[in-house]
């Protein structure tokens, strides 16, 4: 009987992985026992696990018990060779990665190497691991191409059984995601034996994630399981409600206002992560809290992205022995790494996601039989109520989804050159392997050519005179890359998906401090002070790629805000802040008993902010919606409060802003929340001609968002990061900025050349689509239009800003959007400054 | 709208298209055409649209009918780069002007001078008429007045509720006249200008004084 045989091989093996973790005084989870199972049987998967739950044994204990049956020797000899690829999506993680492996294969007795290779990852060990890979690599979506992209790439591949994804949750969503897929597609043709695994925390919808990990009805896929760690552990949510609500500010992102508040937490519990929004505001927090508080000098560190290696190490490691009451910290330690000592979780200002908060809060509490608990700090008044519709979304476990990109072309012209850089392809091999993945399932042929032509002539005719030098095609048909300049140009250029250009921050004597966007230093001139990394430094010059900078004593300083906290809410979370509103409206009027309704805590200390609202304006009803108009010194507002998600309004206030400026010649200025917009204009806006002519109609809204995103800046921006994927744009040469310079261009003129003469480009129309697909978010505008269609309009003409409109009209990141010809706003402008 | 300016006693037209023509010599003064950058691109692997090439000649063709000048000086940075396909372009545009064209020598003027004789273009790295100093990179020199580019000059206007203006820009101070970038495909500088300077934007069809 050979089956009863496999088996029970099968249960000495498991016994194997038992008895190592009895040894260590622990037991496997189901989940565990379940993935060991499922890898051993030659499955594929998608094991759903949250961070910190030993997700890592999950995989990594059948990874090196299948070595062991195939090799039994294992204690005596070692098979050489890559065996398996463990993807992290953050550096920072591999570390920890590294270690439980190295642990299991060593105490295992087997010989088993472990090696990580990602940016930070030196030359020579390169080199070394180009020469002999470790059998077990640990590495980024970025440096698996990296592999792909040297020569002979298939034969390093040739024996490997596993690859597992982790975080694929975080990966998912991005174009990193398209990355993985599209090495995945690869890997299966060159790994006879492959097994692909993917590590996810929850997120709503999971079985896609497993489609798009595994190729949408693949074979891989029809031999995959999904399996589900139900480690149902309870969250303890809690709000910090201010005590004086009239002294509490209508506006702001910061959260200072509380910081007396945060004391007693911290003190409270053994270690406690506060988790900001932006470097920015961590960079403040941190500030605030030692100047404030000197006694926590030496209790509390500071972790985000941009502090060098090192001191994020440290302060990871001393979370883990405790000598850390607090760390102030950003998304920087969402994932990975195991902090038992951690008690408690604060919040400042909200997560813009429940899957997020969710995996913060589960930051806290690991013990067996504790419960996460986790603090919401608000940062300004309306954010209360925000507070409490999140209590409800924790309770209902309202998750967002992740949404994978489609057709990024971007991506694909990335890759295949990639491909062409190391042994070269023919595209009859590899179209097959792109149509399979979720992200070029549709590709069309007609598509596919355009894209081969793109990469070989840079154009879709060939023309006279031409000087186009990429990828060429050889008498075989081949495509490759021959040039040494542009092979070089695009392996540095992979890894920028896509980040602004960083420099490292370096002091005078020497000594790293960290890296620093680009955008952010380029303010700044020599004798500026700015605060980074908890202390303020001088800028004496930037060299090289280096800024140069010096200690301070200036008790003033600018404080670099990094781009990328602006987040937006998900329909369901939406819906929750809606609810919340208009609870609060019921709230504020008496029944017909004479009393008022019972109402969270939250929203009771929002009274005072409610009677200030009620003065000027109305909290709306299910039945109402809001549009508020009044004139300041800026100019005349009108604010209109759909409470549909940032993404959603941008999406209505570029519509709106358009649909008006069809009426008459007028620009404006607009900007967005979670609650609503504001058009800001140098004119009134006619609103009562805005509301006959109908100008919510969900009719033509395409045409209409179309023309809105050509008059706006949106789809020129996320033109930005197709571009550099594309390889149009070189980001330079590490540390020899100024050689590249000739090569440099900037994006927003190629956004301009394109829209002038090659407005049919696929690469060009993507950046529109991406604003259309995730951005926007057709289904939910329409939806919106809809419950909007159904409302009564309530239009209240205030005398001054109320306490809804604040958050949003102070807000300065705006969009434009005009139908005024250019000579005629300089004159207008030029009259107002005589004025 | 033309804009007419005074400098050393000596009458200038600013133009729209970017390029000032200086009545009294029937001059033509175009700065910073960048030519070659496109096929430059092309060449490192980076796929800008070809069909941009064909625009400068186009703009170029557009002012030089409109002033009819004697002469034509392109203040530097006429190529972008080393020879490529580009050249072969200026080459037919030279064949069709009749006139004197003189390169007063930039940067990125990296191609040799015997190349630009062979087709009846004069370099020089400065040019002097009366009190008037013609260079690629601004400068300041005693008893002169400096007319230049190089800088790629623009100006930020900025109005009520919350609008701003980015427009390309001719740069006026004591010393010096900048005139902006004629070519299609380069960047700005953004001038924050002291009292007394003066800044003339262009937009596709006008010169304002804006400063």
């Amino acid at each position: 009987m050979k089956s009863k045989e496999v088996i029970s091989k099968r249960t000495e093996l498991y016994d194997l992985g038992k008895d190592w973790f009895k040894a260590q005084g622990w037991k496997p989870f189901a989940f565990q026992k379940d993935t060991w199972r499922a890898y051993l049987q030659n499955k594929n998967g998608l094991l759903n696990a949250p961070t910190g739950s030993g997700k890592t044994y999950a995989l990594w204990v059948p990874i090196v018990l299948e070595y062991i049956k195939n090799n039994p020797d294992y204690k005596t000899k070692h098979k050489k060779g890559l065996k398996a690829i463990w993807i992290t999506p953050l550096r920072a993680l591999s570390v920890e990665i590294e270690q439980s492996a190295r642990k299991f294969a060593e105490e295992m007795g087997t010989q088993l190497t472990v090696g990580i290779r990602t940016g930070d990852t030196s030359q020579k060990e390169r080199a070394a691991q180009k020469r002999m890979m470790p059998d077990l690599l640990i590495t980024t979506p970025e440096s698996l191409q990296l592999l792909l992209s040297s020569n002979n790439y298939s034969k390093m591949f040739k024996d490997l059984n596993a690859i597992v994804i982790d975080e694929w949750h975080e990966v998912l969503g991005t174009k990193r995601g398209v990355q993985v897929e599209l090495g995945l597609s690869r890997l299966k043709t060159i790994s006879k034996k492959l097994k692909i695994w993917g590590i996810s925390a929850t997120i709503g919808n999971l079985q896609e994630a497993r489609e798009v990990l595994l190729g949408p009805e693949s074979a891989a896929y029809q031999n995959s399981v999904m399996i589900k760690a139900d480690l149902n552990k309870k969250i303890d949510v809690r709000s910090i409600i201010p005590k004086k609500m009239e002294k509490f500010p209508w506006r702001g992102h910061l959260g200072l206002h509380l910081i007396a508040e945060v004391v007693p937490i911290i003190n409270n519990s053994k270690t406690t992560l506060i988790f900001t929004n932006t470097r920015s505001q961590c960079e403040l927090w941190f500030q605030k809290l030692m100047e404030k508080y000197p006694e926590f000098a030496g209790d509390v560190a500071m972790h985000h992205g941009s502090i060098n290696k090192e001191t994020r190490l440290w302060v990871e490691q001393a979370i883990r022995n405790e000598s850390l009451k607090a760390v102030v910290c950003t998304s920087s330690l969402d994932l990975g790494v195991d902090f038992a000592p951690v008690e408690t979780i604060i919040q400042i200002g909200g997560p813009k996601g429940v899957a997020r908060f969710i995996q913060r809060a589960g930051r806290s509490g690991h013990q067996p039989g504790k419960q996460s608990v986790i603090y919401f700090l608000p940062t300004h008044a309306i954010e209360l109520i925000e507070a409490s519709a999140l209590q409800k979304a924790v309770n209902k476990t309202v998750v967002e989804d992740r949404i994978p990109y489609l057709q990024s072309f971007d991506v694909l012209v990335q890759y295949l050159t990639t491909l062409a850089v190391s042994d070269g392809f023919f595209p009859a091999d590899i179209y097959p392997e792109i149509k399979s993945t979720f992200c070029f399932q549709a590709i069309t042929k007609e598509q596919w050519d355009w894209v081969l032509n793109f990469i070989t002539k840079g154009s879709q005719s060939l023309q006279a005179y031409d000087e186009y030098k990429k990828v060429e095609i050889e008498e075989d048909g081949t495509f490759k890359v021959n040039d040494r300049g542009v092979a070089m140009r695009h392996r540095l250029q992979i890894g920028t998906i896509v980040s602004d250009a960083v420099l490292t921050v370096k002091y005078m004597k020497g000594g790293f401090i960290g890296s620093i966007e680009e955008w952010f230093i380029s303010k700044l001139k020599p004798g500026d002070v700015f605060t980074f990394a908890g202390r303020n430094l001088e800028l004496v010059h930037i060299k090289n790629m280096q800024v140069i900078v010096r200690s301070s004593k200036s008790k003033t300083s600018r404080v670099p805000s990094w781009q990328g906290g602006r987040m937006a809410f998900s329909a369901q979370m939406s819906e929750l802040l809606r609810e919340e509103m208009y609870e609060a409206a019921a709230s504020m009027e008496k029944g017909a008993d004479g009393k008022t309704k019972k109402t969270s805590e939250e929203l009771k200390a929002l009274k005072p902010i409610f009677k200030r609202q009620l003065q000027e304006s109305i909290i709306p009803k299910s039945n109402e919606f809001l549009i508020e108009t009044f004139k300041t010194r800026e100019g005349y507002h009108a604010i209109f409060y759909p409470f549909e998600g940032r993404f959603v309004h941008e999406a209505l206030g570029s519509l709106l802003a358009y649909r008006i400026s069809l009426l008459l010649p007028i620009s404006f200025t607009l900007a967005f929340n979670d609650y609503g917009f504001e058009l800001l204009s140098d004119q009134e806006i006619n609103m009562e001609q805005v509301l006959d002519n109908n100008l919510f109609s969900a009719q033509f809204l395409m045409d209409d968002l179309y023309k809105s995103l050509n008059a706006t800046e949106m789809a020129r921006r996320k033109f930005r990061d197709v571009a550099v994927i594309a390889g149009m744009v070189f980001t330079g040469y590490p540390n020899k900025l100024i050689k590249t310079k000739h090569l440099q261009s900037n994006s927003q003129l190629l956004f301009s050349v394109f829209r002038d003469y090659e407005p049919d480009n696929l690469l060009f129309l993507q950046a529109f689509r991406e604003t259309f697909e995730h951005q926007l978010e057709e289904g939910r505008l329409r939806q919106a239009l809809e419950r909007i269609s159904q409302q009564e309009i309530v239009w209240k003409a205030c005398e001054k800003a109320t306490p809804f409109s604040f958050p949003i009209i102070t807000d300065r990141l705006r969009e434009k959007l005009t139908s005024e010809k250019v000579e005629d706003r300089i004159r207008k402008m030029l009259k107002q400054l005589e004025k | 709208m033309i804009e007419k300016i005074y400098l050393a006693n000596q009458s200038f037209i600013l133009h729209h298209s970017g390029t000032m023509y200086w009545e009294e010599q029937e001059i033509l003064l175009i700065s910073d055409v960048h030519l070659g950058k496109i096929s430059h691109f092309r060449k490192y692997g980076s796929a800008v649209p070809q069909a941009a090439i064909s625009e400068n000649f186009r703009k170029m063709d557009q002012v030089v009918e409109f002033f009819s000048p004697r002469s034509i000086v392109f203040m530097g940075d006429l190529f972008h780069s080393s020879l490529n396909m580009e050249w072969d372009l200026f080459t037919e545009w030279m064949e069709t002007i009749e006139i004197p064209v003189i390169l007063v020598a930039g940067n990125h003027d990296i191609i040799s001078e015997l190349k630009y004789e062979a087709l009846g273009v004069k370099i020089y790295s400065e040019i002097i008429f009366g009190d008037l100093l013609l260079t690629h990179h601004p400068e300041e020199r005693a008893g002169f007045f400096n007319i230049c580019g190089h800088l790629h000059p623009g100006f930020k206007l900025r109005g009520n509720g919350r609008q701003t203006l980015q427009l390309r820009c001719f740069y006026q101070n004591k010393e010096q006249l900048i005139l902006p970038a004629f070519g299609e495909f380069t960047g700005n500088f953004w001038i924050s200008p002291n009292e007394g300077d003066r800044i003339f934007a262009i937009t596709k069809t006008e010169v304002i004084s804006v400063f």
